[in-house]
């Protein structure tokens, strides 16, 4: 299966509100993708069109050429993380994985690469319900490499993480990308994507405002050697919904 | 205790349902009531029903809305985690449960009011023209006698202690389809473990400790020599499982972490 | 071949996820415990004990008829024998009886002229004198005209109308080797026949003569607490019978007359004799007691009556096996894993029926066993029912607490919250039954009750059958039903079905 994720003109509302605009973009293979923008731009609701959890208005969204409902062992062409706290507190996480597992009829022994390869070996048999938020983060990264999948759509991953986290995911993410793997981050930690992302989907207002390499986009960002973080302000300043006061005479 | 109360209100009326549940216990406790009154039926020769206890059976469906009602009155809190904005807000924990205690007391006993009342207005209208009629020695209902005020009282007081029940389970049990199941699993089910012995002493004993039974013995307006209690020992009995419950739940809610 | 792997993965994810949640696993063992332990409780509050006089002794057990069910079979007969093929042929002329009236005041007896319905008087012939052998009998009624009945559970109706001088009835019952037919007339010359029955292994040498017999007559009373209760009075029947010419071999001489079944006082004295009266031809003859299935005892399924405990744990557990997913948004990660929604929430419904399943039949494979012990130590006669019956019982008990998880599972995906669903649930499948057996509601109310909604699921447990030729008290709190067993089921399941397809049509629609 191609490793791409090919999302084509979506649109969305929920009642009056627009969620979705028109958003078209592509995630290749071979790199990690940053998909960036303002609270309420629209990505989460993108990712949940593409993992087929909304049904969009209009417009398509394709994950190696196919839609995400009509694949038959989904984990197996995708990989998501969504939400970390999406967990039974009761369960242990390692029994989460099991029948995540079992579900695209992978093995017991799947289960515990992942949890080595998530860190996660000491507390795998502990509840869920007692994990910190990093494990949780760590524990939906496992999740999510179960299948070991082409394509991975990841949330705010670093979410949570402590600084040995931080660095661990970004290699992580890295090597993911060097095997060829489609990998589409969501994050607002600019720092950390100007590090780790080679290509950036900036979106505002349920569109794509820019869709270019991150040393393009710093390059064309005229002025002074300039931080991912300001090239990104200054693309989305009027995209932004919602912005405390007191900042304008920041700007 | 004043914001306690202020603040448990503005939770309560903000709460999804939270406006519809109040109706649903007048409608399912009327809508039962009529459906009895119109379908029973008293044969020419004469018939030993109690009315008075006959027009208000409804009170028996519209407890399971009280039940849930005071049961999403708090679990909501416990499955959101909002328990902990709570009791940062309001530490004194034993004051946020009197508070929703007070407060769900009011809103039941005002439904309960609306809907004992309506119950017996459908049993005044219906139950005449199925043969309930003062030549057969069943006078037209109403609350001027007595015994129907003192059944149609109590049922109103019953709705409000079932809800100090269930509030009582909720908080000790913090789920809610638990919660509710327990509360309805202890109403229905000592209810009709007197029907599975035989023993008239055994009969008589579980039918003082049932919670439904003693309780609904407040409606009762005939044969009340024959009953193992009286009225309102029975509504007592019924208000002792509400206060153990709330009790319980009290203290469990006091030294647990949160 | 994909597609089924699919679904079996989903099959498997689905058992993992029930059986990892401790709190779930541990909540369907405590539903079997409940049902058990009711059970149990049940059976050890049941004590049947019979006086004879002053003295308590146990009851004796019922004689069973030829298809191994308990059978009453009491009644006076007049009688010879009969070799080979024969028949016997009588007018009846009249048939009055007397049945006894509630006291009034304490220990005075109170007794009125009247027949019960089913009271019977005819002719018959039968296998011996011993209870519960086989017979064959042509009759008539109290109300229901003339009828022919053999072993016990058959009935086949004739001519209604009663009996008196002006219109008397003529009966003829013929045998010819294991065949027996009965006729009747109304003037003796032009006989219709009412009915044919073959009598398996009856032998040459067999009884044959003039019978009478009456069931007591039932009464049905509100219970103190709700519910109701039978009360059956001491009633007779006395019919007169002339023009009787037997025909056959070895018949023809005089005639015997026992009183079948009798029971006798400590003292020796025949308790509520039946009589026999001979002048001129005319013989009259007047019986107590009734040829009928005995339906008075307890059932294999009065140890399952903890079903009501059972059935709202597993309601609870089945709500939250769903109802926990959409509280963590746990849904979402289960959509992601199979977003061909129907298929996920049917191979929920599934793993949950098949756990309450096999939870319903440990408990009752406790149940049971135990409890019919329980029974037999207290005193109490089961009735016999075949093992095909007990078996239905069995796996009907653990079919309808699969049904109520799956209605329960589907009711907690379309509604998605916890309290509501299980509410609902519990109204629909267990409200009912407590309504039709507990409380005031008229006998017709309560039978549409138990026709109509979720709640006909009860009926999978119905043992004993109700017996149209027989008057008992065949409600639902004697454990009668108005459906038949797996009509019952189905009607259950069909409401699980449909809030199950209710259940997947919205959460397919719906952005998650």
């Amino acid at each position: 299966m191609r490793a791409t994720i090919e999302v084509n003109g979506l649109r969305k509302r929920f009642g009056s509100v627009v969620a979705l605009d028109g958003m078209s973009f592509t995630v290749e293979p071979g790199r990690v993708t940053g998909f960036v923008g303002p609270n309420g731009a629209g990505k989460s609701t993108a990712m949940r069109v593409i993992l087929g959890l909304d049904a969009a208005d209009g417009g398509s969204a394709l994950v190696g050429g196919r839609p995400y409902r009509s694949l038959l062992f989904p984990l197996r062409h995708v990989g998501a993380l969504l939400d970390a706290g999406a967990l039974q507190p009761s369960r242990s996480a390692r029994n989460h994985l099991l029948w995540l597992a079992h579900s695209q009829g992978l093995t017991a022994r799947r289960v515990d690469e992942v949890i080595e390869l998530a860190g996660l070996r000491q507390v795998a048999r502990r509840k869920a319900g007692g994990f910190s938020l990093g494990m949780r983060q760590r524990l939906g990264i496992a999740a999510a490499l179960l299948g070991d999948p082409p394509v991975l759509i990841l949330d705010e991953p670093f979410n949570g993480l402590d600084p040995e986290g931080i660095v661990w995911m970004r290699e992580f993410l890295a090597e993911l990308a060097g095997q060829g793997r489609a990998v589409l981050v969501s994050s607002h930690l600019m720092s950390e994507l100007q590090d780790t992302a080679a290509h950036l989907v900036v979106v505002g207002r349920g569109r794509v405002i820019a869709d270019t390499g991150v040393a393009e986009l710093l390059a064309t960002v005229s002025g002074d050697r300039v931080t991912l973080e300001e090239a990104y302000l200054a693309l989305t300043r009027n995209a932004v919904e919602y912005r405390a006061t007191g900042q304008e005479g920041a700007r | 205790m004043r914001r306690h109360l202020h603040a448990e209100w503005t939770k309560l009326r903000t709460v999804p349902g939270a406006g519809w549940l109040p109706f649903a216990v007048v409608a399912l406790t009327v809508g039962g009531s009529a459906a009895a009154a119109a379908t029973v039926t008293c044969p020419p020769a004469g018939c030993a029903y109690d009315v008075p206890r006959l027009s208000l059976i409804g009170v028996q469906l519209g407890q399971a809305v009280v039940a849930i009602l005071a049961v999403v009155a708090i679990s909501g809190e416990y499955g959101t985690g909002m328990i902990r904005t709570t009791l940062t807000a309001m530490p004194c924990r034993t004051a946020v449960l009197a508070a929703k205690a007070l407060l769900l007391t009011g809103v039941t006993l005002a439904a309960g009011t609306v809907a004992v009342l309506g119950s017996v207005l459908a049993g005044r209208l219906l139950l005449p023209g199925n043969g309930f009629t003062p030549a057969h020695d069943h006078p037209l209902l109403s609350l001027a006698d007595a015994p129907t005020l003192r059944a149609a009282a109590g049922s109103v007081l019953y709705l409000a202690l079932i809800a100090l029940f269930s509030l009582g389970v909720a908080v000790a049990v913090r789920d809610s389809a638990t919660a509710i199941g327990v509360v309805l699993g202890v109403l229905y089910l000592s209810s009709i473990t007197i029907y599975l012995v035989q023993d008239p002493d055994w009969q008589r004993l579980l039918y003082r400790v049932s919670p439904m039974n003693a309780g609904l013995t407040v409606q009762a307006t005939t044969g009340l020599s024959t009953l193992p209690l009286s009225p309102w020992a029975g509504l007592g009995v019924l208000a002792a499982w509400a206060a153990a419950a709330l009790l319980g739940g009290g203290l469990l809610l006091r030294r647990r972490d949160a | 071949m994909s597609t089924v792997t699919s679904y079996l993965s989903l099959l498997r994810a689905e058992w993992t996820k029930f059986r990892t949640v401790r709190g779930w696993v541990i909540a369907m063992a405590v539903a079997a415990l409940v049902t058990v332990l009711l059970g149990l409780l049940s059976a050890s509050g049941s004590h049947a004990s019979c006086s004879k006089g002053a003295i308590e002794v146990p009851c004796p057990a019922p004689p069973l008829g030829p298809g191994g069910e308990a059978v009453s079979d009491k009644f006076y007969f007049v009688h010879q024998p009969l070799e080979g093929d024969g028949s016997i042929t009588v007018r009846v002329t009249s048939m009055t009886g007397q049945i006894r009236l509630p006291d009034i005041e304490p220990g005075v007896r109170r007794v009125t002229a009247g027949v019960v319905p089913w009271a019977k008087a005819g002719v018959m012939v039968k296998d011996g004198l011993r209870q519960g052998s086989t017979y064959a009998a042509l009759m008539v009624t109290g109300e229901h005209g003339v009828r022919m009945q053999h072993d016990y559970t058959h009935d086949t109706a004739g001519r209604p109308g009663g009996v008196s001088k002006e219109s008397p009835r003529w009966l003829r019952l013929t045998r010819s080797g294991d065949t027996l037919t009965g006729y009747e007339s109304a003037d003796g010359e032009r006989w219709t026949e009412v009915g044919t029955t073959h009598l398996a292994g009856l032998p040459a040498t067999v009884r044959i003569g003039l019978f009478a017999a009456s069931p007591c007559d039932l009464l049905v009373t509100r219970g103190d607490f709700g519910g109701s209760v039978g009360q059956c009075r001491f009633a007779e029947a006395t019919a007169v019978f002339d023009q009787v010419s037997p025909q056959g071999e070895a018949t023809g001489g005089s005639w015997s007359h026992d009183d079948v079944g009798v029971s006798t006082e400590p003292d020796g004295t025949p308790h509520h004799p039946g009589g026999f009266a001979e002048s001129g031809g005319t013989f009259t003859v007047t019986g107590v007691g009734d040829i009928a299935p005995f339906v008075d005892g307890e059932t294999v399924e009065n140890t399952l009556t903890g079903v009501l405990a059972g059935l709202i744990v597993v309601i609870v557990v089945a709500v939250m096996f769903v109802t926990a997913e959409y509280r963590r948004g746990l849904i979402r990660t289960t959509l992601l894993a199979a977003p061909r929604r129907g298929r996920a929430l049917v191979a929920k419904a599934v793993v949950i029926g098949a756990v309450a399943f096999v939870t319903g039949l440990a408990a009752a494979a406790v149940a049971v066993p135990l409890g019919t012990r329980i029974l037999r130590a207290n005193g109490n006669h089961l009735l016999p029912v075949s093992l095909l019956t007990e078996v239905r019982v069995v796996v009907g008990f653990a079919a309808l607490l699969a049904v109520a998880a799956v209605f329960a599972l589907a009711l907690g995906a379309l509604f998605r919250r916890g309290a509501a669903a299980v509410t609902t649930a519990v109204a629909l499948l267990l409200l009912p039954y407590l309504l039709a057996t507990a409380s005031v509601l008229p006998l017709g109310v309560a039978q549409w009750l138990l026709r109509l909604t979720p709640a006909a699921g009860f009926a999978i447990q119905q043992s004993i059958p109700e017996y149209p030729h027989m008057t008992g008290h065949y409600a639902p709190q004697a454990g009668y039903y108005p459906l038949a067993p797996w009509a019952g089921l189905a009607v259950s399941g069909g409401y699980a079905a449909l809030v199950l397809a209710l259940a997947v049509f919205r959460l397919r629609r719906r952005d998650v």
